[in-house]
């Protein structure tokens, strides 16, 4: 997933895959280098991403934070109490 | 800069400006308190309050339009979802923000 250290969706969306136990790997996009910014804005781009966080879920992608949606892909339960 | 007196001028500021497109602060006062903060630091850091949940680009076009409030850049996206995308603002008779969708302008049907 990409997020920004300074979205607080994006902390959430880390505590739902936490919680669910998933493993997960992230590159918060405002502690990047440019060359690393640069390289995911044109990945972004591709997607029509304007949004963080942005979650790639197999062959699927989501923006923003949508725990169903997650839920739904990932095959789990949604709990985000 | 002292965050927490540039916090209670950005939300004087902001309210004069979204108030007229039918936005108010959200009702969830944790969230727009973390939120303020976070525009605080990123005034402090690139001279303006960008949206904390949108990246920079390096891009001052396209950046400009991340400025909070950034409402009009967004209209219909952020009216369909009757927030903006951070959620600092919400649409006037909404009441329960938690309930509000954040979704891509596509997956809206607007794109």
């Amino acid at each position: 997933m990409y997020t920004l250290s300074t979205c607080p969706w994006c902390r959430k969306t880390k505590q739902f895959f936490n919680q669910h136990q998933i493993p997960f790997e992230f590159v918060d996009y405002d502690l990047a280098d440019e060359a690393t910014q640069d390289k995911i804005m044109r990945e972004l781009d591709v997607e029509g991403v304007k949004g963080f966080p942005f979650v790639r879920i197999g062959d699927q992608t989501v923006e923003g934070y949508q725990p169903e949606r997650f839920a739904k892909l990932l095959g789990i339960r949604s709990s985000t109490e | 800069m002292n965050i927490e007196s540039r916090k209670k001028a950005l939300r004087h500021f902001f309210a004069k400006l979204v108030e007229p497109m039918g936005f108010k602060f959200t009702p969830d006062a944790e969230l727009a308190e973390f939120l303020l903060e976070q525009e605080v630091k990123l005034e402090v850091k690139h001279g303006v309050p960008f949206c904390p949940c949108q990246p920079i680009r390096r891009d001052r076009s396209r950046d400009m339009q991340i400025v909070c409030p950034c409402i009009p850049f967004h209209r219909e996206h952020f009216d369909a979802m009757k927030r903006c995308w951070c959620g600092l603002f919400v649409h006037r008779d909404v009441t329960d923000p938690d309930s509000l969708p954040q979704m891509s302008a596509k997956e809206m049907g607007i794109e």
